[in-house]
């Protein structure tokens, strides 16, 4: 039952400021001349490497410092610990001339261990296991007064960042200053941070990011590989690599954290929800805190709530790190599957379900057109399909709120024409370089070819770090500024020379014009500047009604196909409808919806760290065993822009992977008549699932034409 | 990775010589493809002290491909794309085009398919010691061992890696040797008796050499991964069938299991179940296929492939009865 594809390319056409564009680094990234910072390998420069545990738990026996000092090109070896936490964690590093004396070193090392008992998961903690605890009294008679009740529970793995550029910086000394070549998200946070190892002033440290290679949240910091870097750099004054391999990226450089959510709640007939109580443990590894999950999100009604129930287990394994749309990912998987099980218990269409607990408006009318590009009409009712392959549809939601900072973006205009747009922020992948560029080509009215970016170095003006979905709406009200000011002085100039009324002027295409008459190219405008004039465009970080009230809202809709002999789920297409505002670059835009669906399917059908259960040791720190989407397990996205009535410039970075994993659950759910309450969806997952009986049902399901009924 | 060796020898003679341990080089080693080898250096399982390199050897029969035949060094991307064997036997491009990702499989030979180790993520972390390496315990018993054995065939819980092995197993295959008394090895015998023997990949000696493989032409046979990943990676289960037809009847088949147990899984018993079948005959099939599982003893983390297998038993027999030949495991 294939859905038959339509023609969706036109579907964004016009909706963003620049249609056409590609990204200016494009070729550069594709060629391999793009150099970031793991790039940034010299001759001369030494090479460091963190010693770490091997075992979950473990206390270290033995090391061989003299022997590792004694092989050739080792020039350092701090040891600074005797135990180790989690597998990954660090007692000291290694600094050696080249990587292969690096290598030797280690194994000179021979650090030996013993290890100890160890907790590999929120299961491993009592509190986890413990029997749900009694709700407040007000939502206790919610509950009693609803008609049914309903009880389940949840749980999501660990998922790790596993960038694709590994978390490190390399350090070289310039005089006085120390450049750091740096793989991060936040330019201006790093040159801060750097600072106490390197031991010197901030004035003296720049950060050049000019390229990343990859940050979901993982590279605020910079890490202890970061840390140890600044220590050699400081200890021998030459230039310092330090960077992780794929191994280390996979243990020590944060993570989603994992979930455990159960809920009970209590529902009527028609599947109002009456009241609930969420109980969320979050496996935070070693780290104290981080494993809140948003859950239940706010986004549907679940009539009283008891007030939030959440605790952090600790265990032996690495810590998390914020992670695309924190807690939001695994909050929706368990909230949106929930909602799709009690329509389910109530005969219900979960499309019409969720159109009355949901109140957003705008989400409404995603819905309708959700439903229609998935072809929502297909849709067999849950659990009625018979055969080896089932189709399934699945629905999820998100929004994402309105967070902003400061911002300053230089314009300087040359006297040829040229611009250069200087920003010191940084483009981990996004398209923040190409969407500066178009943003102030676009306000100018100057064609893209006459712009050039200069972007992630602290020298240059200050920005946001890419956090939270930010930096685009910071930066964006600030080039606008800058843009403007760039083109009054050009304007004001010519309407000087040519005794003519600036107000009257306009800029098409590269042409200044006055009316319909061509005054002046732009090229000839600025050649009359004696030197290249600098503006700056400021954004004071508050949010206006313009710039954001209110937040990105999205819908996904998910069609899977479940081979019910084997439980292999194969994601056919997804559908992700996206608000943020006014789109600046049509293919980043879509670029990051399409990224946020893979890496969302991805989460839903294959990531998993998997520990040992005896030792704590990470099974699979590696790209074969920790199993990441590959290009035939890619659906078909469409991703669409929704422009709406909404004003500025909003988030997108986040909330395009928030739905993903659970409208995929639903529609498997929807095919295979019993949900699957434990990421990842995988096949033996599925198979014993299907062993069990079809989900229940409360209320004989309502004829399919009333459920038409209800969405019209 | 630690300092080694490296020599590139013209002719087999020479590169057997090398291979032995001597005065020299106490811990020489074999590299075709090197596919694997380098995963076991950079992995510190393997400090070889001389690579000996076999792709320089000048010998034109190791990349041949004929109707019986494959050279030892032809890769798995050639099996994959040669039109003469997806006349001849399908099952191997089948099963070759199915391993790793295409840049693997431009570099992975035959012959280091059929002796690469397993990849049981024990064994390949250092750390951990086990029956495969010095050790008495199988730290996967009671570990996480969800692609593990079904069939307890030795003490050791590893499944055998090969994409290419189960194959020649259906075909009645046989791989040619050189370096020892012997010039072929029939495919059954290549790998040792996991219950004496569970820490060699085979029984070849280190000067021998696999040369290439031969194998019976079977135009009706087929290879089934059951994945959860559809790009890179190894089959949770995969079946392989051969069958002999007369018109629509079912004279005789081979069937053999992969990754269920510590070497190719033949299924003796599906295959008498199976002779004297009309291929058509989809419901005795089915019964015959579900014998698959006979004398399977699974951990508690591989009982779902106790479900998968008699499914891809089956798939592989049809595909193989429409000559199929390749047939991926989603399309039902």
């Amino acid at each position: 039952m294939s859905q038959p594809p339509r023609d969706l390319r036109a579907i964004n056409a016009g909706q963003s400021v620049a249609d056409h564009a590609t990204r200016l680094d494009g070729l550069e990234k594709a060629t391999g001349a793009a150099r970031y910072g793991r790039d940034q390998i010299k001759k001369d420069m030494l090479w460091v490497r963190l010693i770490r545990c091997p075992w979950g738990r473990a206390s270290l026996d033995s090391l061989d410092r003299d022997a590792a000092l004694a092989t050739p090109g080792v020039v350092e070896v701090v040891v600074s610990g005797d135990a180790g936490e989690y597998h990954g964690d660090s007692i000291g590093y290694v600094v050696a001339r080249n990587r292969r004396a690096l290598e030797r070193g280690l194994q000179a090392l021979d650090a030996t261990w013993t290890r100890l008992d160890c907790k590999t998961g929120i299961l491993d903690d009592e509190k986890a296991r413990a029997p749900m605890g009694d709700p407040s009294a007000e939502t206790a008679k919610a509950i009693d007064d609803a008609a049914f009740t309903f009880e389940a529970t949840y749980s999501t793995p660990v998922q790790t960042h596993s960038s694709l550029e590994t978390h490190g910086l390399m350090i070289e000394p310039d005089g006085e200053n120390s450049i750091v070549h740096a793989s991060t998200q936040g330019t201006f946070v790093v040159a801060d941070q750097i600072g106490r190892f390197l031991g010197k002033p901030r004035s003296k440290i720049i950060i050049d990011c000019e390229h990343v290679g990859g940050g979901f949240g993982s590279k605020f910091q910079i890490g202890k590989e970061g840390a140890a870097g600044g220590l050699a750099a400081k200890t021998s004054g030459e230039a310092v690599y330090s960077f992780c391999d794929r191994e280390e990226e996979h243990l020590d450089t944060g993570n989603r954290p994992s979930l455990l959510c159960k809920v009970r709640l209590g529902h009527d007939a028609d599947g109002t929800i009456r009241g609930a109580r969420f109980e969320t443990f979050g496996g935070t590894g070693v780290s104290r805190r981080g494993g809140g999950a948003r859950v239940p999100s706010g986004r549907f009604e679940f009539g009283t709530l008891d007030s939030p129930n959440h605790q952090d287990i600790q265990f032996n394994a690495g810590g998390p790190r914020a992670m695309r749309a924190p807690g939001c990912p695994q909050g929706a998987f368990v909230e949106e599957l929930l909602i799709d099980e009690i329509a389910h218990r109530c005969g219900l269409d979960p499309l019409a379900l969720r159109r009355r607990l949901d109140d957003s408006e705008r989400r409404q009318r995603m819905y309708d057109v959700a439903a229609d590009l998935i072809g929502w009409e297909n849709r067999a009712d849950t659990g009625s399909q018979t055969g080896t392959m089932r189709t399934g549809y699945g629905i999820g939601t998100c929004h994402w709120g309105k967070g902003r900072a400061p911002a300053k973006i230089e314009v300087v205009v040359h006297p040829d024409g040229h611009l250069e747009v200087r920003t010191g922020t940084q483009d981990i992948g996004t398209g923040q370089r190409t969407a500066m560029a178009a943003l102030v080509a676009a306000r100018i009215g100057v064609p893209l070819a006459n712009i050039s970016v200069a972007i992630g170095n602290s020298m240059l003006p200050a920005g946001p770090a890419s956090g939270g979905s930010v930096c685009t709406p910071s930066t964006a009200p600030a080039a606008m500024a800058a843009a403007d000011l760039a083109r009054e002085r050009i304007l004001a100039g010519v309407a000087e020379r040519e005794k003519l009324d600036a107000d009257r002027l306009t800029i098409d295409d590269g042409v200044i014009m006055e009316g319909g008459r061509k005054v002046i190219r732009w090229e000839d405008a600025c050649r009359r500047l004696s030197e290249p004039v600098s503006v700056t465009g400021e954004f004071d970080g508050q949010a206006s009604a313009h710039w954001g009230e209110g937040s990105s809202e999205g819908v996904q809709a998910a069609r899977v196909e479940v081979d019910c002999e084997t439980g292999q789920i194969f994601v056919r297409d997804v559908i992700a409808i996206q608000s943020c505002g006014l789109p600046l670059v049509r293919k980043t835009a879509e670029s990051q919806i399409m990224g946020g669906v893979i890496q969302g399917t991805s989460y839903a059908l294959f990531e998993e760290q998997v520990l040992d259960p005896g030792t704590g040791a990470v099974l699979n720190a590696n790209f074969e065993n920790y199993k990441i989407l590959g290009s035939e397990d890619c659906p078909r996205i469409v991703p669409v822009l929704w422009r709406d009535d909404q004003t500025g410039v909003r988030a997108l970075g986040e909330p395009p992977v928030v739905p993903t994993a659970a409208a995929i659950a639903n529609a498997v759910f929807n095919a295979i008549g019993r949900p699957v309450r434990d990421l990842p969806l995988r096949p033996d997952r599925v198979l014993a699932a299907l062993a069990e009986p079809m989900a229940e049902r409360v209320v004989a399901a309502a004829p399919r034409n009333a459920d038409l009924e209800n969405r019209a | 990775m630690n300092p080694f060796a490296y020599t590139s020898p013209r002719n087999t003679t020479d590169a057997s010589a090398l291979a032995v341990p001597n005065g020299d080089f106490a811990l020489p080693v074999l590299k075709s493809g090197g596919m694997d080898l380098l995963d076991r250096m950079k992995e510190g399982l393997e400090r070889p002290d001389l690579v000996v390199d076999l792709t320089r050897i000048d010998d034109p029969t190791l990349d041949a491909i004929d109707a019986g035949r494959i050279g030892g060094r032809v890769t798995l991307a050639m099996v994959a794309e040669s039109e003469e064997l997806r006349k001849s036997a399908p099952i191997l491009g089948a099963a070759s085009g199915s391993a790793a990702t295409p840049q693997v499989r431009n570099v992975a030979t035959v012959a280091g398919n059929l002796l690469q180790e397993t990849r049981c993520w024990y064994w390949r972390m250092s750390q951990f010691d086990c029956l495969r390496k010095t050790g008495d315990d199988c730290p996967a018993r009671e570990g996480d061992h969800r692609f593990h054995v079904i069939f307890q065939d030795g003490p050791c819980l590893m499944v055998h890696p090969s994409n290419l092995a189960p194959a020649l197993f259906v075909l009645d295959g046989e791989v040619e040797v050189v370096g020892g008394d012997r010039t072929r090895i029939p495919i059954r015998d290549l790998y040792a008796d996991p219950a004496v023997d569970w820490r060699s990949a085979s029984v070849l000696s280190p000067a021998e050499i696999i040369t290439g493989i031969r194998f019976k032409s079977a135009p009706n046979s087929a290879f089934i991964a059951l994945k959860q990943k559809q790009s890179f990676d190894w089959p949770m289960v995969s079946g392989y069938a051969v069958l002999d037809l007369d018109g629509d009847v079912i004279k005789s088949a081979r069937t053999c299991a992969g990754a269920v147990a510590p070497r190719p899984h033949p299924l003796p018993q599906v295959d008498a179940a199976l002779a004297g079948l009309s291929i058509h005959d989809e419901a005795r099939i089915r019964a015959a296929c579900e014998i698959s599982v006979d004398g399977a003893d699974p951990l508690p983390g591989t009982a779902y492939k106790m479900t998968l297998l008699p499914v891809a038993i089956r798939r592989a027999v049809a595909a193989a009865a429409h000559s199929a030949g390749t047939a991926r495991g989603g399309d039902a």
